[in-house]
């Protein structure tokens, strides 16, 4: 039961990051592509992004590996 | 120095200086166990932000030049959270689980609020 609970919470939390990333690095290459004098101000609006979106997956990774170990 | 550096120097400096207030809290208070294992989340949250900050900087060279870029992703990052916790959980004498999980999430925190109040500053100055 417990390695199921760790693996739904690993799996959820990666897809939900995988799609949320991405979106971001996605829109981000399509702005530099087309404004590369605004990669500073795009990459730093990409890096808020993605450590946002890390935040909850990395959660979800350490209660996962704290169930496992239960 | 670019913008994306300057915004990932004020994050380190930040981090750095949370992490010694937590150094001061367990060299002085009685909360060894907690103020330990804050440090140990925040030296690994310093490793991610660090490993972040050097993948998108790769990946905007990449694009500006045209080539290809090949990264483990987020997994490294993941994976570090995961050490993090097997470690607190090995060593529950020294590292207190809770705080190693707040720790590992400071510069996210830190991110937050900075972002923050970058954009209340920036409307401010707009009007």
């Amino acid at each position: 039961m417990n390695l199921i609970a760790a693996a739904i919470a690993i799996g959820l939390a990666a897809l939900g990051a995988g799609i949320g990333n991405g979106l971001i690095v996605g829109r981000t290459v399509e702005g530099i592509a087309r404004q590369p004098e605004l990669k500073s101000t795009l990459q730093t609006t990409m890096f808020i992004g993605v450590a946002l979106v890390e935040a909850l997956p990395i959660i979800g990774v350490v209660i996962a590996f704290i169930v496992l170990n239960k | 120095m670019t913008e994306y550096t300057m915004t990932f120097r004020r994050y380190i400096k930040y981090t750095i200086f949370m992490l010694s207030f937590f150094v001061l809290g367990y060299g002085v208070t009685s909360y060894k166990s907690i103020f330990l294992g804050l440090t140990f989340g925040t030296l690994f949250s310093l490793y991610n932000l660090w490993s972040m900050y050097s993948k998108i900087e790769r990946l905007g060279q990449a694009i500006t030049t045209k080539q290809k870029v090949k990264t483990m992703g987020s997994l490294s990052r993941l994976l570090m959270g995961g050490l993090a916790v097997l470690i607190a959980m090995r060593y529950p004498h020294l590292f207190n689980l809770l705080s190693v999980v707040i720790g590992l999430m400071t510069i996210y925190i830190i991110m937050l609020i900075d972002s923050l109040s970058q954009t209340i500053r920036i409307s401010k100055e707009k009007r």
